[in-house]
């Protein structure tokens, strides 16, 4: 089923939460912009993913909890959490 | 010596310097008087008036012996020598093969023609003729070729008209490639991605389908799979049809159908398309999946499919041994890999992207280009490590349900370089891997963006590829 805006900004404020272990209200949406991403794995590769170098449209999500702010990508199939922690996970 | 006989021959000396100097004159006198005064009475030499005279005149040049006379079996090389003389002619060089044949040079630089005309009429020569200067054949000028596929008109790719605000000429030349071919259904082409649509109808007559004399794929490990229609390394129980639309895209640039009436035409309007998914509905894959379709496309090269081409449109940042292993594997099987040098901006010689960052003899890493010869905004370029540039921004092609869709990136660019690849391969089905990447590197037109950005600084030039 494919994902649209809103059901990805809530799958990202939800894997924020378990990740912090914290309480996914006292996660703030920072920002939510469309954006295109250099590749169809969102420039936000897991080790050893391979992905197609097509630009693709998607969603760039900037949350904030404890005082740092988080970044998610998201296009209609699927969410990924950016540079967390210095590794990229697919949720 | 004495005081005398030192001036006596200080004398003689003078005398001698003098001779000479008069004679060098006299024989400018006479060159001078030919060349203002035009044709000489008697047996004297004509200027070329014909336009075949012209024509032989225009071919000569100084330096070599203007003609080639054959005398006839008797004669002598002292009545050769004393015929040459009596006409101000020398002989330049004989030909020992020969017999009898010889290069003669006309010390007073008249044209060939009436030389020869002149060794002609001569009763001891056999045949006289000019010594003609062996020249390329002008190649007769090609005539575009345009395919009368409804859509063909936006695939600046193929044929830039300037339309939508691009360059005039910012192509690859296709129209004029196609009046040397326009591909073959002989060659396969594999094209490693999200599967394809094989179904398309701008697509299902250039699919390749596992013939039925071929038995269906083993693998020791995998079992056996019905490969029909391709391979699905995600689920070798399915088919690879593709669930996202980049490997159906990518596809229709290497090859649909062309002057069928429908859509588009591809760089091939006949090949072969080889589906290989490794990629899922959201356009990702794992690396072991490409490593067992690399691993499926080297099998079927060994079962007697002419699968000479590995499109890959994807890739990482993240280098993988075992992959690189795998299409070094492709390389010992004469398979070429032309693969994405990848979205970022980035120059890959200092952070390359994986798998065209592989130093593999038989890896083609393709940039983007745009509809006016720029490198594309996101395009990763490398002097040492991107080999070529291709148009990959706004391609339209396939897409799922019969559809078409404009898409960008060096993905778009990577099928392209496949597809000429698959020309080359029409005209020269014997031609190596290696003499492949060799044609294909050297089929480019320079780029003033390309300057430094990668290895040939040009963008693919198809008519030159299939020359």
């Amino acid at each position: 089923m494919a994902i649209d805006k809103n059901s990805a900004v809530e799958n990202a404020r939800n894997d924020l939460a378990r990740r912090l272990n914290v309480n996914a209200a006292d996660i703030k949406e920072k920002s939510v912009e469309d954006d295109d991403f250099p590749d169809m794995a969102l420039g936000a590769a897991e080790d050893g993913e391979m992905s197609g170098q097509m630009i693709t449209g998607g969603w760039r999500i900037k949350l904030e909890a404890q005082g740092k702010t988080y970044e998610y990508r998201a296009d209609k199939n699927q969410v990924r959490a950016f540079n967390f922690k210095g590794k990229n996970y697919r949720i | 010596m004495n005081r005398n006989n030192f001036f006596i021959h200080l004398a003689l000396a003078l005398v001698l310097v003098l001779v000479a100097a008069f004679a060098g004159q006299l024989s400018r006198w006479r060159k001078q008087w030919r060349s203002h005064m035009g044709p000489i009475p008697a047996t004297e030499k004509k200027r070329a008036t014909t336009s075949e005279e012209i024509a032989l005149t225009e071919t000569r040049s100084f330096g070599r012996p203007e003609i080639l006379v054959k005398f006839k079996s008797g004669v002598s090389q002292e009545t050769i020598e004393r015929l040459t003389a009596q006409r101000h002619d020398r002989v330049e060089d004989r030909i020992e093969n020969v017999d009898g044949l010889d290069a003669i040079d006309d010390l007073d630089n008249a044209d060939a023609a009436t030389v020869v005309s002149e060794y002609q009429q001569l009763p001891e020569v056999e045949y006289a003729e000019p010594n003609f200067e062996i020249e390329l054949d002008a190649a007769e000028p090609l005539v575009p070729v345009l395919p009368h596929d409804p859509q063909f008109t936006d695939q600046w790719a193929l044929s830039n008209s300037g339309q939508r605000g691009g360059k005039q000429g910012a192509d690859i030349s296709a129209t004029l490639a196609w009046a040397t071919t326009t591909g073959s259904d002989k060659v396969v082409v594999a094209v490693l991605d999200s599967g394809v649509d094989y179904t398309h109808e701008d697509l299902v007559e250039n699919m390749w389908v596992r013939p039925a004399s071929m038995a269906p794929y083993h693998d020791n490990e995998l079992g056996t799979i019905d490969d029909e229609n391709g391979f699905n390394a995600i689920d070798t129980a399915s088919d690879p049809m593709d669930e996202n639309g980049h490997g159906t895209h990518c596809a229709g640039i290497i090859g649909a159908e062309g002057e069928n009436d429908i859509g588009i035409a591809g760089v091939n309007w006949k090949v072969k398309i080889m589906p290989l998914k490794f990629m899922n509905a959201g356009g990702f894959g794992t690396t072991k999946d490409a490593i067992e379709a690399i691993n499926y496309v080297i099998d079927r090269k060994k079962a007697g499919v002419n699968v000479r081409i590995i499109s890959a449109s994807w890739g990482s940042t993240q280098r993988s041994r075992a992959l690189e292993d795998a299409i070094r594997k492709a390389y010992e099987n004469d398979i070429l890999f032309v693969a994405a040098a990848g979205n970022s901006t980035v120059n890959n010689d200092r952070n390359p992207h994986f798998p065209s960052s592989y130093n593999v003899p038989n890896v083609v890493s393709v940039a983007a280009l745009d509809r006016n010869d720029q490198l594309a905004k996101f395009s990763n370029w490398g002097a040492k490590s991107v080999a070529i540039a291709a148009p990959g921004v706004d391609i339209l092609s396939t897409w799922l349900g019969n559809a078409y869709e404009e898409k960008s990136g060096t993905s778009m660019a990577t099928p392209v370089v496949s597809g000429v690849a698959a020309l080359i391969l029409a005209e020269h089905p014997r031609m190596s891997v290696d003499e492949l990447k060799k044609k294909l590197l050297a089929s480019t037109d320079p780029i003033v963006a390309l300057k430094g950005k990668t290895v040939t600084g040009g963008r693919i030039n198809a008519a030159k590829a299939v020359e």
